[in-house]
């Protein structure tokens, strides 16, 4: 089996791709409306929401880069795993009643749309939808660069495909996405969530047992050889130190009610009722697959500094190293399908929301209505976007690697900070202001960008993210207390009281 | 405590704030966010703990209290007001207390470790990294026992589906009669 470990390996992605046109194909046929289009209709299970939900949130990043963090920082990024079991109770019960509510009773299809229901406010929603295309455009070019270079890692393996180019692992790889949320929509993304999902918590349950079975004495020796060579790396705060580990708690925490694609997916589901076995679901699901990111980044660490492999040349390789060293090569295909499946899985939901914003809210917010033939129009811009943050991947890596990070900036932190207390405060305080939501989106995009742009380093590991979000929160609150109490319209106020 | 609710929230954040800008005026400590490990190229080492931990040590761990206060403080704005109730208010109380603890054991174990320089194991991590891996990921749990078994009694109770239904029939008559009035209109 050893000798036909890159086949096996393409041999699963390639199946794992060729599920997803499937799925497209078959969702196609369900969607035929803008509704349809971009929440499903409303009309989806506790399972599939609860699979949506967490491979949405855990995506490349988690797979590549988690492993990655701890082989570099050590213990400091457990932080932003354990963190979500309060990430997804705060955000269930901020989030996921209310914006359901609002989202039946006023028709809503996008994030922006229950915004600017609940704040009477077009401003609200032109910048709401103006924060989800920065972010998109940064979110999805990275993931769409990952999928290439896992990619072409794995055919330069074979030999019929050892030359091959990274434009056309781009080309390749956004041609699936972009096939199936072309064609499928929401409906083909949640759907292939599901079985993404799946594949994702079998692959973060195998890699555990075979990372224990590394070193004779299991976890326990791996984590004794990273004390006996610097203590730090492997106590609670890891080598980042207390604060960036704290901070992490905090935007990835709280943040998690923050971020657009996967609030956007509480508006899917059939009945809120389902919301109380949803919650459970999402969290076990995530755990599963997080045990990757643990697990490979305390082997490789201590694997390193035994001696057992050489350093890796870049921390991100934690991942493919284990995989190519100490896993079988079924186990291998099945994570790196695994690996896909956590890209594409995040990468569909970008597409969905950033498609949402730019056909839907820009215009109305602009103009009072959306575009004629929401749906055509939808599909036509699925593919634009993705196009343009495909080539913006490439012109990035071969130009200017600093333009995918500059935006990159607009990713989890900024969403957390301008998303968080406009939509998870504002849907439960009925003081919440138009100047209060608007002040906070503008502070948050401001703080991060110059904190991004001028490189600025701040005392003890704090990050430009967590004082963002502090700020934003401030200003929300403060500006509108400060302010008149809001007049809601009747049915919105109802919500609210529910 | 139902009507203050925001006013303790605001009170926390602006605590929050008050921390941070203490730890970033603190005395700099060249390893507090890590050094460079001194033999392999990519890898970040902690260095010496006790050294990062000495001006803003007890700051941090006040930061991670008035987080957690935070966080149950949010999670209770997320039930209507008419809902949070002794019995409710005790639950997210106890459910504070637990996530207290489990941060307590977690700082005060890893001080012990600089201390004494040895450590127990369980379950595969040093005894306060354990206490972080395993002991925050359950320390939301009461929340979600909360969120998911008390779903009708403090979250959609029966009475809020009949409410909500009704504002759903009633938005329902509202849409058919403006589509009714725009269809005269364009005869």
């Amino acid at each position: 089996m050893e000798a036909y470990r890159q086949e096996i390996i393409l041999g699963a992605v390639v199946v794992y791709m060729l599920f997803c046109v499937l799925t497209g194909l078959w969702a196609m046929q369900r969607t035929r409306s803008p509704s349809d289009f971009f929440i499903a209709g409303r009309g989806l299970g506790p399972i599939v929401i609860a699979l949506a939900l967490f491979s949405s949130t855990l995506s490349g990043f988690g797979f590549v880069g988690g492993p990655g963090l701890v082989y570099s920082i050590g213990v400091s990024s457990f932080w932003m795993v354990v963190i979500s079991s309060t990430g997804y109770a705060v955000g269930f019960f901020l989030v996921a009643k209310r914006i359901r509510m609002i989202a039946e009773l006023r028709n809503c299809i996008s994030l922006p749309d229950i915004v600017a229901a609940r704040y009477r406010s077009e401003a609200v929603r032109f910048l709401m939808a103006v924060t989800i295309v920065l972010g998109v455009m940064g979110y999805l070019a990275t993931q769409i660069l990952a999928m290439a270079v896992v990619m072409q890692a794995i055919l330069t393996g074979t030999a019929m495909f050892a030359d091959i180019s990274l434009v056309a692992c781009v080309i390749i790889s956004s041609a699936v996405l972009i096939f199936y949320c072309v064609t499928g929509g929401i409906i083909a993304s949640v759907y292939t969530d599901v079985v993404q999902g799946t594949i994702m918590m079998i692959a973060g349950t195998l890699i555990l047992f075979t990372a224990m079975s590394v070193f004779d004495g299991g976890m326990a020796e791996a984590t004794s050889i990273i004390l006996a060579d610097d203590s730090e790396a492997i106590m609670p705060f890891g080598a980042a130190g207390i604060m960036a580990s704290l901070g992490w708690f905090f935007v990835f925490g709280l943040g998690l009610a923050g971020q657009p694609h996967i609030i956007t997916k509480m508006m899917m589901n059939k009945n809120i009722s389902d919301n109380r076995s949803i919650l459970p679901m999402s969290l076990f699901g995530y755990i599963m697959a997080a045990l990757l990111w643990i697990s490979i980044g305390v082997v490789i660490r201590a694997a390193v500094i035994d001696g057992v492999i050489d350093p890796l040349a870049l921390p991100d390789d934690a991942a493919s190293v284990f995989l190519s060293v100490f896993a079988s090569p079924l186990l291998a295909g099945i994570v790196f399908a695994g690996l896909f499946a956590a890209i594409m899985s995040t990468s569909d939901a970008f597409l969905n929301i950033g498609t949402a914003a730019i056909i839907h809210d820009i215009p109305k917010a602009i103009r009072g209505h959306s575009v004629n033939n929401e749906l055509f129009w939808a599909r036509v811009v699925t593919v634009l976007l993705a196009i343009v943050a495909a080539s913006f991947a490439l012109y990035s890596h071969y130009t200017d690697a600093t333009l995918v990070a500059i935006l990159g900036a607009f990713g989890w932190a900024t969403f957390s900070a301008s998303i968080f207390p406009v939509v998870a405060i504002g849907l439960n305080w009925k003081g919440a202001t138009v100047m209060g939501a608007v002040t906070a989106i503008v502070a948050a995009l401001l703080i991060n960008f110059v904190v991004q742009l001028g490189g600025i380093v701040l005392p003890y590991g704090i990050s430009g993210g967590l004082v963002s979000f502090v700020t934003s929160l401030l200003l929300f609150i403060g500006v509108s207390l400060l302010g008149k109490p809001p007049e809601l319209d009747a049915d919105i106020e109802s919500v609210l009281n529910i | 405590m139902r009507s203050s609710l925001i006013l303790i929230i605001f009170a926390i954040v602006i605590l929050i704030a008050g921390v941070l800008i203490a730890i970033s005026l603190a005395q700099p400590v060249a390893n507090s966010g890590g050094i460079p490990h001194p033999d392999i190229s990519g890898m970040q080492a902690g260095g010496d703990g006790a050294a990062r931990l000495e001006y803003i040590g007890s700051l941090a761990f006040a930061f991670q209290c008035l987080l957690l206060g935070l966080v149950v403080c949010l999670c209770a704005l997320g039930v209507s007001a008419r809902r949070r109730g002794r019995e409710f208010m005790i639950y997210m109380g106890s459910s504070l207390g637990f996530m207290l603890i489990v941060w307590w054991q977690m700082y005060s174990r890893h001080q012990e470790f600089l201390e004494s320089g040895s450590t127990a194991y369980f379950m595969g991590f040093p005894i306060a990294t354990a206490w972080q891996v395993y002991g925050t990921w359950l320390s939301a749990i009461p929340l979600i026992l909360i969120y998911s078994i008390g779903f009708r009694k403090y979250i959609y109770t029966r009475e809020d589906e009949e409410k909500f239904n009704h504002l759903l029939a009633e938005r329902k008559v509202v849409e058919q009669k403006l589509s009714e009035n725009k269809a005269s209109e364009s005869q």
